[in-house]
């Protein structure tokens, strides 16, 4: 569960405006996409779900975790619990495939014995079983963006933030991500979706959360894109 | 667990070294270049202060006695004069002593021992030669010989130590000098080489701030992020530190000749000086490395922590 509490975030030193006001909830196994123009405050809600940043006003709850002024210590704990996925991937290119997942779980201090049996098989869930000793240079797109979805999985998050994970894709390999990601959900993992892709979002029929100049315009069951 | 985390941050530090080879290769050189400057001042120090401190010893003062000298009288002075304390050795020289060093003096000089073996008495007599701790110490030795009761078995004083004594000043000099400058010199190279590293680890670090980056966005501990880092430092200290301890002795070794034929007869011997110091010059030399390396490479992770 992720729960927006009257929050506003304001930037120093030019106190620019991330988002105001913001209240909303997303429940255990939902499927939510966040969407709105660039420079809205789509960047901000997941910089502060992942505690990058500190509400300036509000509350953030993560599960029963109130993390609004969570400690430097206990920020790796938090992104533990949470995967990510970013438009730019950040992969590691001198990692191999297999490596870049299996990093996620050494940086917990995961079993090596462990961490060999798992990779496998998150690799296998998002199709790249015969690719883990590639480098991300030499796979694709679409691939490149599966390793992170697999290093999002791999310790088993009960949150999955996706912030425009289709941004770099052809509509091809997008709509496959996408339908990964619905994949995950079915299997009970809660999705967050940051996106401006008006067809994906149509696509998919779950709840629409959109957000203009850093508040919440509207909040749909089953919406539609409607900037 | 923690023996888990230990390999993991060993392997990666040892992976960023290797996969970054010709970065490291640079650091490497840079380090030392570094410790081999800091060493080289302290070289010069250490040759200068082990120059002064023969030329101290060489100085000794030597009292020589009429043959017809009591020798109890003499034995009695020798007595008082190892009780003083500024005195560190009196070595007593008998006339026979004496005449075979005067003979093996003089053997170029057929004249004198043609002379001396036309005697047929041996005309030296006893001799004391007096060492003291300082050279300052020697009026007071002077003033004890000058008591009235040994005047007139006293032939003569050989004021060794004053002939020496403007040397003796102006080695002083130079290692006040080498000690007061030397300072100044290796302060100013060691910030100067602190920055040339700290720079260096920093810009290997820079070509890092993606990937660590992404270690803090998949919840890698502060920790987890810093471990490689220092790991890579240390093994650049110790490989730096291995190298210059060759480049030292190879140089030591070179110069050694030299240095021994400048200051012929003095007891000098550098080599086995840094041969007898081995294990403390290695060991300063990777704990001034790995301090250096280990606060650069925490200081530069820094900034990209903050994600």
């Amino acid at each position: 569960m992720i729960k927006f509490v009257n929050v506003t975030k304001i930037y120093q030193p030019d106190r620019a405006v991330g988002v105001k006001n913001i209240n909303f909830q997303v429940y255990p196994g939902e499927f939510v996409s966040i969407v709105g123009q660039s420079g809205t405050g789509k960047s901000t809600m997941i910089k502060l779900i992942i505690a990058e940043v500190r509400p300036t006003k509000g509350k953030v709850i993560i599960g029963d975790w109130d993390i609004t002024d969570i400690s430097e210590s206990e920020v790796p704990i938090l992104r533990r619990q949470i995967g990510m996925v970013f438009q730019d991937f950040k992969l590691l290119n001198k990692k191999t495939v297999f490596e870049n997942v299996a990093f996620a779980l050494e940086v917990c201090g995961e079993e090596s014995k462990k961490i060999e049996e798992m990779v496998p098989q998150v690799l296998k869930i998002v199709g790249l079983e015969g690719k883990k000793n590639r480098f991300p240079t030499e796979i694709s797109g679409g691939e490149q963006q599966r390793v992170a979805i697999a290093r999002a999985l791999v310790h088993r998050p009960k949150i999955l933030l996706a912030d425009e994970p289709t941004g770099n894709l052809d509509s091809i390999n997008a709509h496959e991500i996408i339908m990964l990601l619905e994949k995950i959900n079915e299997f009970g993992t809660t999705v967050v979706l940051v996106t401006h892709n008006r067809e994906i979002v149509n696509y998919l029929k779950k709840r629409v959360i959109t957000i203009d100049q850093g508040v919440i315009i509207s909040d749909q069951e089953g919406g539609k894109y409607i900037l | 667990m923690i023996f888990t985390s230990s390999y993991r941050a060993l392997k990666l530090g040892w992976q960023n070294f290797w996969r970054n080879r010709w970065l490291s290769l640079v650091t490497v050189l840079i380090l030392i270049l570094t410790l081999f400057l800091i060493s080289l001042i302290v070289t010069v120090k250490v040759v200068a202060d082990k120059t002064l401190d023969s030329v101290k010893d060489k100085v000794d003062m030597s009292v020589y006695f009429s043959s017809t000298a009591d020798k109890t009288v003499v034995t009695e002075l020798q007595a008082r004069l190892e009780e003083m304390p500024e005195v560190t050795q009196v070595t007593y020289i008998s006339p026979d002593e004496a005449l075979t060093k005067f003979k093996e003096d003089n053997k170029d000089n057929p004249v004198v021992l043609e002379a001396i073996e036309a005697l047929d008495t041996n005309p030296l007599g006893a001799a004391l030669v007096i060492k003291s701790k300082e050279l300052s110490d020697y009026p007071a030795i002077i003033d004890v010989l000058d008591d009235p009761v040994y005047q007139n078995i006293i032939q003569d004083k050989a004021r060794d130590f004053e002939n020496n004594q403007s040397i003796i000043d102006k080695l002083s000099n130079i290692t006040n000098n080498i000690n007061k400058f030397g300072l100044v010199l290796a302060a100013v190279f060691a910030v100067i080489a602190i920055l040339m590293i700290f720079n260096t680890i920093r810009i290997n670090i820079y070509s890092y701030r993606e990937e660590i980056g992404i270690m803090k966005l998949v919840g890698a501990s502060n920790g987890f992020v810093r471990a490689p880092f220092v790991i890579e430092s240390i093994i650049y200290a110790l490989i730096a530190s291995l190298i210059c301890l060759g480049l030292i002795f190879t140089l030591i070794n070179t110069i050694a000749p030299f240095l021994n034929r400048f200051f012929a007869g003095y007891e000098l011997n550098i080599v086995d000086y840094f041969n007898q110091n081995f294990l403390l010059i290695f060991a300063s030399l990777v704990v001034l490395s790995i301090i250096m390396c280990v606060l650069s490479s925490l200081i530069a992770v820094r900034r990209y922590l903050r994600v």
